[in-house]
């Protein structure tokens, strides 16, 4: 899972777009709002992870489409969808009177409580991913390195912008249940703009954000088994803003030598 | 050949329909004969006019930028071959530019990035160069310079350049051929016979007083 976020991590926060993940988690609320209560009438339609799951890819795609209309600038298409999905999430939920839908366990994820179905979920997502990433590499980089160039070389570029916005939604919808809003929209961000300060390529940084992502997965959870009454959650980030400080003083520090 | 006109005349916009960016509303576009393909996109080289943004946080370092250069040529897959690595080494050699292999693109000087980017549009073996405002930004010493490699290209690949462009006294200097438009065409043909008297006031707006610098305006 930190690996998966840390990967995609990279493209988001190149493309300014660090806060999509949160607006994606919060879309996944309204989502999933609208898929519980779907589930209770339609059988087929039982998992709300489908429904939710989908509107969450659409509104990754609306937000790309938004952005690359121009009519919006990338944090504000964020913004909208954020507040959309949070607002109908609210709304659904009050008016279905769902509240059986766990408002905690959304917001922190349940790491102790994964289903085996969520893992191979993920693993399957997360290879996905990883292949989608390493065959295409080459179109994705100079896509996201500078558009006009891409398109003067023949690559169709609005295909692999819609392609990451696809691949964050799937992503986006696999971390939630497990590791909550709050963490799903760390990983998006933190991991890469970590791997940015050190990295002196974009292979490098590619490689070194999952890295970022797992230790500072591994070392929350640990605290948090030291100190029994801290959330894995709130560790976990913390430790990623650590990681994140500490690489900008090594930043800092080695410049200075080099003067 | 120099593509020159006044600010909004369409310069860009007709360098991206060649490109195949922007689909023209009406007639066609060949390249070397034929309709844009990918193929015939290889054989240019394209430096828009921005190439790299100082604000982008793009982690690339120069060798990687150039290297993408080689993009349309090479397989999926993250990796390049023999053949791409060696043409990055001759670019960056030909561009002066090899001390700079490993330091990020966003850390350079305007002419420097000038430089990177010029490689990059040459390691693709282009039989066609295409720069859109390849100076603005870029102080008057890295300019001559850069003036300097292109002809140099000319004369030992004999590779055709279209160059858009403000200056027009580099352009009256350096070019074969001068294309003139605002927003259509007001003048294509031979440099020599280009007249600015009479073809700049049209394409202008204005009187324009063209200062003689030597024997050429």
């Amino acid at each position: 899972m930190a690996v998966l976020c840390s990967l995609l991590s990279v493209y988001i926060v190149i493309k300014r777009l660090s806060l999509i993940g949160d607006g994606l988690a919060h879309t996944a609320y309204g989502g999933l709002a609208i898929g519980l209560a779907i589930g209770s009438v339609e059988s087929i339609l039982s998992n709300p992870f489908l429904v939710g799951g989908a509107i969450v890819i659409a509104g990754s795609i609306m937000i790309t489409k938004a952005i690359r209309s121009a009519r919006f600038s990338g944090d504000a298409a964020v913004a909208v969808f954020l507040e959309l999905g949070l607002a109908t999430g609210i709304f659904v939920t009050s008016v279905t009177r769902n509240y059986g839908f766990n408002l905690n366990a959304l917001l922190f994820g349940s790491i102790l409580l994964v289903t085996w179905t969520q893992i191979y979920a993920t693993a399957l997502v997360l290879a996905l991913t990883i292949v989608t990433i390493f065959v295409l590499y080459k179109q994705l980089l100079y896509t996201i390195f500078n558009e006009v160039q891409a398109s003067a070389a023949g690559i169709v570029t609005w295909k692999f912008d819609y392609l990451l916005a696809v691949l964050t939604g799937i992503a986006v919808i696999v971390s939630i249940p497990v590791v909550g809003i709050l963490l799903t929209s760390a990983l998006f961000v933190l991991p890469a703009l970590t791997s940015l300060q050190i990295a002196r390529s974009f292979k490098q940084t590619i490689l070194m954000s999952p890295i970022f992502g797992l230790l500072s997965i591994i070392l929350g959870i640990l605290f948090s088994i030291i100190e029994p009454n801290a959330a894995p959650g709130g560790t976990i980030v913390l430790v990623g803003l650590t990681l994140l400080l500490a690489t900008m003083v090594t930043r800092k520090i080695t410049s200075l030598f080099k003067h | 050949m120099g593509l020159i006109g006044p600010n909004g005349a369409g310069k860009s916009t007709l360098l991206s329909v060649i490109l195949g960016i922007v689909k023209p509303t009406a007639g066609y576009v060949r390249l070397f004969g034929k309709p844009i393909s990918p193929q015939s996109l290889r054989k240019i080289g394209y430096v828009p006019q921005e190439p790299y943004s100082k604000d982008s946080n793009f982690p690339a370092s120069v060798y990687e930028t150039v290297l993408m250069g080689r993009i349309p040529y090479s397989r999926p897959f993250p990796w390049f071959g023999r053949e791409d690595h060696r043409k990055v080494e001759e670019a960056l050699k030909r561009l002066d530019i090899e001390d700079l292999k490993k330091r990020k693109i966003g850390e350079l000087s305007g002419g420097q990035t000038q430089r990177v980017f010029t490689a990059k549009a040459l390691v693709g073996e282009p039989e066609l160069l295409i720069f859109d405002e390849p100076t603005s930004g870029v102080d008057s010493e890295a300019k001559k310079e850069f003036y300097s490699i292109l002809e140099q290209l000319n004369r030992d690949f004999g590779i055709t350049t279209i160059l858009s462009i403000h200056d027009l006294g580099v352009v009256t200097k350096l070019a074969r051929t001068i294309i003139c438009i605002n927003r259509t065409l007001y003048f294509d043909g031979l440099t020599t016979g280009f007249n600015p008297n009479v073809i700049l006031p049209k394409v202008y707006n204005f009187a324009v007083e063209v200062i003689k610098h030597g024997d050429h305006p």
